[in-house]
């Protein structure tokens, strides 16, 4: 296991340095690059499946050269589940550069290769180390080698992405870093080890658990620390896009995991941290998608429908720490089983729509989707993977979105059926809301498809496109097949998961799947069989088609193609339903809390006014100490020496009267 | 291993003699040559260091009446900080060779004895103070590298220049002050001026002795209300600004004051209260000074008296019963060095180049100057904070080694705070500088640069290698 | 051996639904002529209907793709699953993995993300509003759905159908208030689902032509009326067989399953009778009106929830 995945990282490097190093020749170094992070991603699967199925990892610590940290590798079932979902999507992004890079040829290929490589490898050790402080090495890396990637088109837009990015991703691992730092003085050592067993004072365990939900959540994107992702998501080229929105915003439920359940949780913690993480998740989850509908922009909108994923899964992991924290085991696996679940399959699917968003840039060079339409046509893969993908997203049975989300729905129903009132209030409340982004998610997913495949092109572009060529292809077949795996398999996959939250919570794994079934934990609560769902929608087709065959006249004319009817008009593809028309009703419906989106201009504004008028203070005073030294020595030694200068009559007489004083105080002194 | 220190020491001198000798064309060669011997004596005292196990020697070379004067102490601390001005004593001078000559935009000069003469006696007396045991010693390379500083900044003649020297002089020079008090009180007390005879003497005394050291050590690093000097200063050629202001001169003051602690066993605890508000308060004063900058060199300079600030921030924290911050802050000296010079340097590239240091004309670096671009970005960077530059190794166990002690008082997670917080606010302006600057469309000045000549892309680029590799190499060192 | 027969009452209530639902949409259509003064078109309007246009020529947009295509037949396929899994014959769900409120609630936004989807392939701009107002319309209603499913079932500890319908059915529960209030709720709830007047934005024909069936002909528009037909029916059957559970056959004999079709259609078709009255005596809502009678609603199922927490 670990071996594989040293060896992963090692590909992931020699993929970047070869890319740098090969960057005049840019075939070679596209090539190189794609490959690297393929390899990377095929044996990084490899790594984490043994972990994940057979339930135990592996340590490895060597002492390095840092005197304070020692380098621990803990390659723990959450560690290899993180790792799986890196890798897969590192695999399809991999595979789809190969094609995808040639797109921006004369631009620095080779550096876009070293940084993607490098972007990878640091996100894979950042979840395998056991230490703070390398922890907050990767983590800083991870970050630069991302911010470089978002700032590649190197116009103000993407530079402007790249500052807000760089800058909350950094100020809030400082948070983190104080965290951590918190936990050292302590234990008195940097091991996550160390922090596991710590036995903290419950309000130094609030304060930690605080300062490491908000600083992780700015990198998960959840409100109100989301801005950057907005702008960072679109701005970097489509395949570092979905590794960032597929894989990187993961990283800080991940954080959160970590800390809050491994290192504080498991009976040490508060519920109210729990409820805490519910209610940011809840909010994320529904303002994200509310936002994601306003988008024109397609990778706007699908950075907007990150939030509102991570809203829901963190809604899962609040509840599995309340559940922690309030000794009920099965509500604390079931939350963490779900949330992994939907980790895994927002991975999956978000990675899949943004290397289809990538697809038809390349195709119809722009993001607009008003200005696309009817590629369904011109571009029939694509828009096959895309549709599996806005099935899945939209949590369609029998995909696999709908499978964690009913997870969520039956922890949510755990927590209801709970005994503490809490847990009866909120649960179903957070339900509701998680039907509210439902509802809300296959509307902008209905759109988004709609828009772009259906009906006829409303522009050349479109007109003109071709389908992407294979190596792009590739990557969103397999993603979407792993999306219909993972939701028709689900009893296969289901009891791994939730191994994974078993070994996170450091309890007895619960069974969540049998056979043909999935259950949470109590088959009497609720059952689920996709497998069965999706037979029998294929099934029951017969029943229609039977209908159709039966009732079939030899006589019936063909089919024949005729205009949409416009009241006798002429149609033409403008006249169809548009990308912002669509969404008119819930933008009104729902405008107060579109409002909220208002704040962020007074903000930004806010702090532009504060930084000039600090500007022009600090140039005010910058010349004063200047002037206050100066002018002090200055007009002070000139003021004595003209003093002194008076002492100089001029007159010799006065200067015997000098001479007669002094000796007269000498020889006094003498006698005395 | 002395006498091959001594010879590494001697040899730049011997150099600025030569120098007055020869013409100004061969002076720069020889500075090259005398710097890089000085170098290589250095490393193999290095070696011979390792060798013997790290063990560390303290040798009197100088006495007076059996009072030893001026001595040599070779321990862990010493032979770091002295690799790494030497090293950049050599990379500066390889610099020069390229900076100063005509085709310079901003400054065109063929470069006169006088630069290589000064070059030289710096040099020679900053390995001198750095390996020195005695503080009449240290007092003795202070007041040279004073001198060295003000003909330095003087260089180009300007009416400017020549206060700034001057200024530069006099404010170092008070400081200095400090340093003739704590020798006298040193004598006074114990009869010696090693340092190591610090550690015997009463804590009340003692506690002056370093209070009067800090106080040096405030002129020479240009901290609060000392520092009116360093931003004068700026109107030296670049390569001596990344030399004296930013790699080594301004580096003579922290690192007295770590000698200082270091013989001093035992701290009274007031040595380090003192000094951990004072650099606190620098430190906020230096970030509200980044604002208004247009001047590249003078954003450096402020931002150099920060980091300046965080090393005695951290040295002041050690005070507390943190190791870790000690270490943290002499790692923190070795990669400062590396990295500010390699920014200066790029600023004084760019001078060189376009004619100018105001950051609103220059844009789109990476298009025209990659190599440029590149070391504005590794230095950049690396000032703010950020992996794998050297400089996140040391903030990051500086931060570590002061949560370490913050428990004792809640004064202390105060100062941690705000130090945290003028991280991230340094950091945010450094990486707008950066948006700003590198990528994008080049500006009308970048675009008609003049070519860089290859010395100084050589010095460039191996410092780029060690700003990225130096923080690891410092903690491994320090161990 | 169980299994295999309750999945032959599944699908013979599924049949049974299919085979229905003209009917009772149809009597609904009497109704209304009734009411409008009229005599009426016959129960077995529907019928006839649907034979004919099964014959019809289609024409379709040269625009329209797959999608456009495949709906209607996907339309019958999730409704006839629903229908399968409601224990509306039989006192279980014939199909339990299946019989989940989560589950049934999801295969109908399956449905509509087809229909709606399908709406905007047509390229007509009446279809595609249509589609919008279907998609805006599940925002505000299914959350609606949810909450008072979710009270019942919090009630009986089970998300499943059969569970739940079962511990109603035999007065486990207590809170009785509670129970009403989440029943008033839900068919609520259910009514707007149904797309029946005044909620019938999506496909209001006075204003859109009909919405996503705008461009629909021949043997796919039968489909598609026969598929939402099929799903008024079934949405009622799903009210039912939580809510009036009285009648079902509770072992599988042939005789009760007979017996328990007949009272399952005797229930349909009084229901529809009952709200027959209030699609006749309202006009159609506007779109932006719709949400304050849909959060009215809400606020009834909250007040379920609220009730059921106190355990009134």
């Amino acid at each position: 296991m670990l071996d594989f995945l040293a060896t992963s990282i090692l590909f992931c490097l020699l993929g970047g340095l070869g890319s740098l190093l090969l960057r005049r020749w840019e075939a070679i170094a596209i090539a190189v690059a794609g490959i690297g992070a393929a390899g990377a991603g095929i044996l990084g699967i490899f790594a984490a499946i043994p972990v994940l199925m057979s339930g135990h990892g592996e340590v490895f610590s060597t002492s390095g050269p840092f005197p304070f940290a020692a380098f621990t590798v803990r390659f723990d079932p959450l560690a290899a589940l993180m790792v799986l979902i890196i890798s897969l999507v590192t695999a399809a992004a991999g595979v789809y550069s190969l094609s995808y890079v040639k797109d921006y040829a004369k631009r620095g290929v080779g550096a876009m290769g070293f940084f993607l490589n490098l972007f990878v490898a640091s996100m894979m050790l950042a979840v395998v180390v056991d230490n703070a402080f390398y922890f907050t090495l990767f983590w800083e890396l991870m970050t630069i080698t991302s911010y470089f990637l978002v700032i590649f088109d190197q116009d103000q837009e993407a530079v402007d992405a790249g500052f807000l990015y760089f800058f909350i991703a950094h100020a809030f691992s400082m948070l983190i870093m104080v965290a951590f730092l918190l936990l050292f003085t302590h234990t008195g050592s940097l091991d996550f080890a160390s922090f596991r067993e710590a036995d903290l004072p419950p309000w130094l365990a609030s304060v930690v658990f605080v300062l490491a939900f908000f600083g992780f959540a700015a990198k998960a994107g959840v409100m109100p620390l989301h801005v950057w992702l907005p702008h960072a998501h679109p701005a970097a080229p489509s395949h570092a896009s979905a590794l960032m929105s597929g894989v990187m915003i993961k990283l800080g439920v991940y954080g959160i995991i970590r800390v809050g359940v491994d290192f504080l949780g498991a009976g040490a913690g508060a519920a109210w941290w729990g409820w805490m993480v519910v209610a940011f998740g809840a909010v994320s989850a529904v303002l994200g998608i509310l936002y994601a509908l306003a988008e024109r922009d397609i990778k706007r909108m699908l950075a907007y429908s990150s939030v509102e994923n991570i809203g829901i899964i963190l809604m899962g992991t609040g509840l599995a720490i309340v559940g922690a924290a309030g000794g009920q085991p099965v509500l604390a696996a079931l939350g963490l089983g779900a949330a992994f679940y939907h980790l895994l399959n927002h991975a999956l699917f978000k990675g899949l729509l943004f290397l289809g968003a990538g697809a038809l840039l390349h195709s119809t060079h722009t993001r607009d989707m008003a200005e696309m339409g009817g590629l369904g046509r011109r571009m029939p893969w694509t828009a096959l993977c895309f549709l599996v993908g806005a099935l899945s997203i939209s949590a369609i049975p029998p995909l696999n979105g709908f499978v964690s989300e009913w997870l969520t729905y039956q922890t949510f129903f755990a927590a209801g059926t709970s005994s503490q009132f809490a847990g009866r209030l909120l649960g179903p409340l957070a339900a509701v809301a998680l039907a509210i982004t439902g509802a809300l998610a296959l509307m902008c997913f209905v759109r988004a498809w709609g828009m772009v495949f259906a009906a006829a092109a409303r522009s050349e572009p479109a007109a003109d496109a071709r389908e992407v060529p294979w190596p792009m292809l590739v990557p969103m077949g397999a993603l979407a097949l792993l999306c219909a795996f993972f939701g028709v398999g689900a009893p296969l996959a289901a009891n791994v998961l939730s191994g994974v939250s078993a070994a996170v919570l450091r309890a007895d794994s619960l069974q969540i799947s049998s056979g043909w079934l999935v259950f949470p934990g109590n088959p009497g609560q609720a059952v689920l069989s996709t497998p069965l769902v999706a037979l029998l929608l294929i099934g029951l087709l017969i029943m229609p088609l039977s209908i159709a065959l039966l009732r079939r006249r030899r006589y019936v004319a063909p089919r024949i193609a005729d205009e949409a009817w416009v009241c006798g008009y002429q149609h033409t593809p403008q006249m169809s339903v548009s990308v912002a028309g669509f969404v008119e009703p819930p933008r009104v419906i729902f405008r107060n809390l579109y409002l909220l989106r208002a704040g962020e201009g007074p903000v930004k504004r806010a702090i532009e006014t504060s930084v000039r008028d600090v500007t022009i203070a600090a140039k005010r005073v910058e010349p004063i100490w200047d002037q206050i030294t100066s002018r002090l020595s200055v007009q002070g030694i000139e003021g004595l020496g003209r003093h002194v200068q008076a002492l100089e009559g001029g007159d010799l007489r006065l200067y015997c009267v000098y001479i007669l004083a002094t000796l007269a105080a000498l020889l006094i002194a003498l006698a005395m | 291993m002395v006498t091959i220190l001594s010879a590494g020491i001697i040899i730049p001198f011997l150099g600025a003699l030569a120098a007055l000798l020869v013409a100004p064309h061969v002076a720069r060669y020889l500075s090259v040559l005398s710097a890089f011997l000085s170098f290589a004596a250095i490393v193999a005292v290095l070696v011979l260091f390792v060798g013997d196990g790290k063990r560390a020697i303290s040798q009197d070379v100088v006495s007076f009446y059996g009072v030893a004067v001026l001595g040599f102490t070779i321990d862990n601390v010493s032979v770091l900080i002295g690799a790494a001005v030497g090293l950049v004593g050599l990379l500066v001078c390889v610099y020069s060779l390229g900076y100063m000559s005509l085709e310079n935009r901003e400054h065109p000069d063929e470069g006169r004895t006088r630069y290589f003469f000064f070059l030289q006696v710096f040099v020679g007396a900053m390995a001198g103070l750095v390996f020195s045991s005695t503080i009449t010693g240290q007092l003795f390379f202070f007041e040279i590298t004073g001198v060295c500083s003000w003909g330095l900044i003087g260089y180009y003649e300007t009416p400017k220049a020549v206060s700034g020297a001057a200024k530069a002089l006099i404010v170092t020079h008070i400081g200095s002050l400090g340093l003739y008090l704590a020798a006298a009180l040193l004598f006074a007390q114990t009869g010696s001026f090693e340092l190591s005879s610090l550690a015997a003497v009463s804590p009340p005394i003692k506690a002056a002795i370093l209070l009067a050291i800090l106080f040096a050590g405030w002129g020479k690093s240009a901290q609060l209300p000392l520092h009116i000097w360093l931003p004068r200063a700026m109107e030296a050629p670049t390569p001596v600004s990344a030399y004296l202001h930013a790699g080594s001169m301004v580096k003579i003051g922290v690192y007295i004051f770590a000698r200082a602690l270091i013989s001093a066993d035992a701290v009274p605890e007031v040595v380090g209260v003192v000094g951990a508000i004072a650099a606190t308060v620098t430190l906020i004063y230096a970030f509200l000074m980044y604002l208004p900058q247009q001047d590249l060199k003078l954003l450096l300079v402020y931002s150099t008296i920060a980091q300046l600030s965080y090393i005695f921030l951290a040295l002041s924290l050690s005070v507390f019963g943190s190791p870790l911050a000690f270490a943290a802050g002499v790692a923190h000296i070795f990669n400062h060095a590396f990295a500010k010079s390699l920014f200066f340097l790029v600023a004084g590239s760019l001078s060189f180049t376009t004619g100018t240091r105001m950051m609103p004309l220059l844009r789109g670096i990476l298009a025209r100057m990659p190599l440029v671009a590149i070391s504005f970005g590794t230095a950049a960077f690396a000032v703010a904070g950020v992996p794998p530059m050297n400089l996140f190794f040391s903030k990051f166990t500086i931060f570590a080694g002061g949560f370490q002690v913050s428990h004792i008082h809640l004064l202390l997670f105060v100062l941690m705070a705000v130090a945290i917080l003028e991280s991230i606010g340094s950091f945010a302006w450094f990486l707008k500088r950066f948006g700003y600057a590198i990528p994008g469309q080049p500006s009308e000045r970048i675009a008609e640069a003049g070519p860089l000549p290859a010395s100084m892309a050589v010095a460039l680029a191996i410092l780029v290698a060690l700003t990225l590799c130096s923080g690891v190499a410092a903690a491994a060192w320090l161990r | 051996m169980e299994t295999a027969y309750l999945f032959g009452i599944g699908l013979l209530q599924a049949i049974l639904l299919l085979l229905v639902a003209p009917l009772v949409s149809g009597v609904s259509r009497v109704i209304r002529a009734k009411f409008q003064s009229r005599r009426g078109p016959g129960f077995l309007q529907d019928y006839r209907d649907l034979w004919k246009l099964l014959v019809r020529r289609e024409v379709i947009p040269p625009e329209a793709g797959y999608i456009f295509r495949v709906t209607p037949y996907l339309l019958i396929a999730a409704m006839l699953l629903i229908a399968m899994v409601i224990p509306a014959i039989i006192d279980r769900s014939p199909l339990e993995p299946a019989g989940d409120i989560i589950t049934v609630i999801y295969v109908f936004a399956l449905a509509r993300f087809f229909l709606s989807l399908s709406g905007i392939d047509s390229g007509s701009i009446f279809a595609g509003i249509g589609a919008s107002r279907e998609t805006t319309i599940a925002t505000l209603n299914e959350p609606v759905m949810l909450l008072a499913l979710f009270v019942v079932a919090l009630l009986a500890g089970s998300t499943n159908l059969g569970t739940i319908a079962t511990t109603l059915y035999t007065q486990q529960i207590s809170a009785h208030t509670a129970v009403a209030a989440a029943m008033l709720a839900f068919a609520f709830a259910t009514f707007v689902e149904m797309g029946k007047l005044p909620f019938d934005l999506a496909e209001a024909e006075t204003e859109i032509q009909g919405g996503p069936l705008t461009e629909y002909s021949g043997r796919a528009l039968a489909l598609m009326k026969w598929a939402l037909y099929l799903k008024q029916s079934v949405a009622v059957a799903l009210f039912i067989a939580i809510f009036v559970p009285f009648g079902r056959a509770t072992s599988m004999s042939p005789v009760s399953l007979i017996l328990g079709e007949f009272i399952l259609v005797a229930k349909l078709l009084l229901v529809f009778f009952i709200l027959a009255f209030f699609e006749n005596t309202f006009a159609r809502f506007r779109i932006f009106d719709t949400s304050h009678v849909t959060f009215a609603a809400a606020g009834a199922a909250a007040l379920a929830f609220a009730f059921s927490l106190g355990g009134v």
